[in-house]
């Protein structure tokens, strides 16, 4: 090692605590944390986003700066003026740096308006504001998670706006600080707890007013980058509407009450909605019975149409039908006329045939045949001396082979009848 | 049946579009009755969605809400 030295470490300490004590005085703007007092000092750091220094002030020059009751304690923002310190301590005693502050004041709306003016630039070059601006934001969430202090009106508030809308679904509440030093980080967590969750479509992170001091966990920066980020849409409420905090501007909304929250965390107001919905309602029904109404003359214009052919149609068959009648009538009283007419020629010419000359040559034929049909008859034949053998049920016997057979005749005379019996001849 | 819509805005949205065109006139019967079937569907699925959030605020805290959610995970 190419070094000067080696030195003394007491020379080399006591030439730093010179260097130290001879730079520039300044004044440093943070939030005091780790508070603590001995008898004759108090310590503390002063911290923000990107870093801290270990500050120390003489008790007695604390008294005289005649701070509020309570002014200094954690979590609040400070100015404090001095430069840096550093003790080289002895033999026995311990070394350590600090930064010696000779005067403290309470940071002013002024010195915090500077701070957030500046966070507020950077922020916004870095297009942190607007991340959260393009996430959709659902009309009709189901679900909504809240971050707020639990004994906090702005949790009261936010019901009620939710109530005036007629949005009955599910909160999720995250609770937490929303003033002190823990405040911000607690914050952040809470809502990353909820953006976890599938079910949340929206956060809404609310408090009541006050001063920017007490505002000002909302404008940490390390709250503000986790909410650039979140991929649910966050509505903040904080403060009221003079009040303008770090979160509004990187939230998706910024209201200025909790009540505009619950109507921007739930965009449809579901009472008017319902209204709209009976609306739509009716006129959809209106269309359908519109659709049809408006062309029923038509149809029942057409429908009659047809009706109307028929009638006349019917009409028309109907006075036909009674002409047909009437002809038939007139037709069939002709056709009896002329039969009749017809029957009695015929009749005149047979009463005109059956007589005279005509009547004489058939009452001759007449006689011939009787003469002739008298010449068969068996009578006259049995007259001759021939007889008729008949069997006991009267039919003719012809044969000797049926006589045998019949054992029992009659024999018919022309002048009566007798029993026979028939004998086998030897 | 018509797909479900995949958001309340987008039912409401196409309700109007709906009754924007029969409003018109324009619509021949068929499509009228078409119109009128689909958004009726429409009307339903919103009023069901609006029956989903009308019941009865439910409040719960996150931690409960996650311990809920790791229990019916493990399940």
């Amino acid at each position: 090692m190419d070094l000067p030295g080696p030195f003394p470490v007491g020379r080399y300490a006591r030439k730093l605590e010179e260097e130290m004590r001879r730079r520039a005085r300044v004044s440093l703007i943070g939030e005091v944390t780790g508070l603590s007092r001995s008898k004759a000092q108090a310590y503390f750091e002063l911290r923000d986003a990107e870093g801290a220094v270990p500050c120390t002030i003489w008790l007695n020059e604390l008294e005289k700066l005649a701070l509020p009751e309570q002014g200094l304690r954690d979590g609040t923002e400070v100015v404090i003026a001095g430069g840096p310190d550093y003790y080289r301590g002895s033999a026995q005693a311990s070394p350590s740096f600090s930064f010696r502050a000779t005067h403290i004041r309470l940071a002013g709306e002024g010195d915090l308006l500077a701070r957030l003016d500046a966070l507020r630039k950077q922020l916004k070059a870095e297009g942190l504001f607007e991340l959260q601006k393009q996430l959709v934001r659902p009309l009709l969430p189901r679900t909504i998670g809240v971050v707020t202090a639990e004994a906090g009106a702005a949790r009261r508030d936010l019901l009620a706006g939710l109530e005036r809308r007629g949005w009955r679904g599910t909160v999720v509440w995250a609770f937490a600080p929303v003033q002190d030093r823990h405040a911000a980080p607690a914050i952040a967590a809470a809502m990353q707890g909820l953006a976890a969750q599938p079910q949340v479509e929206a956060i809404v992170v609310t408090r009541g007013g006050g001063s920017l001091a007490d505002l000002w966990a909302f404008c940490d920066e390390t709250l503000c980058r986790t909410v650039a980020m979140l991929r649910v849409p966050v509505i903040s409420a904080v403060g009221h509407e003079r009040d303008s905090t770090l979160i509004d501007d990187v939230a998706a909304v910024a209201c200025s009450t909790p009540t505009h929250a619950a109507e921007a965390a739930v965009p449809l107001d579901c009472l008017a909605a319902r209204g709209a919905l009976d609306r739509s309602v009716v006129s959809l029904r209106r269309a359908a019975d519109g659709a049809v109404g408006a062309r029923t003359p038509h149809l029942v214009a057409l429908a009659r149409g047809p009706a109307r052919a028929l009638r006349r149609e019917r009409l028309a068959l109907n006075q036909k039908t009674r002409e047909i009648r009437a002809a038939s009538e007139r037709g069939i009283t002709e056709r009896l006329g002329f039969q009749r007419r017809l029957a009695s020629v015929v009749l005149e010419r047979a009463v005109r045939r059956a007589s005279g000359a005509d009547m004489e040559r058939r009452r001759e034929g007449l006689r011939r045949a009787e003469v002739a049909l008298r010449a068969h008859e068996p009578e006259r034949t049995l007259e001759r001396g021939y007889a008729l053998v008949e069997a006991r049920d009267g039919t003719a016997v012809t044969s000797a082979g049926d006589a045998t057979a019949a054992e029992r005749v009659r024999l018919r005379f022309s002048d009566g009848s007798v029993g026979a019996r028939i004998e086998e001849d030897n | 049946m018509t797909d479900k819509p995949e958001s309340y805005e987008v039912a409401i949205e196409r309700l109007e579009q709906i009754i924007d065109r029969l409003d018109s006139g324009q619509a021949g019967l068929r499509e009228t009755l078409d119109l009128c079937r689909e958004g009726r569907e429409l009307v339903s699925y919103c009023a069901a969605e609006l029956d989903a959030v009308g019941e009865g605020l439910k409040e719960l805290k996150l931690d409960e809400l996650a311990a809920k959610l790791a229990s019916s995970a493990e399940s």
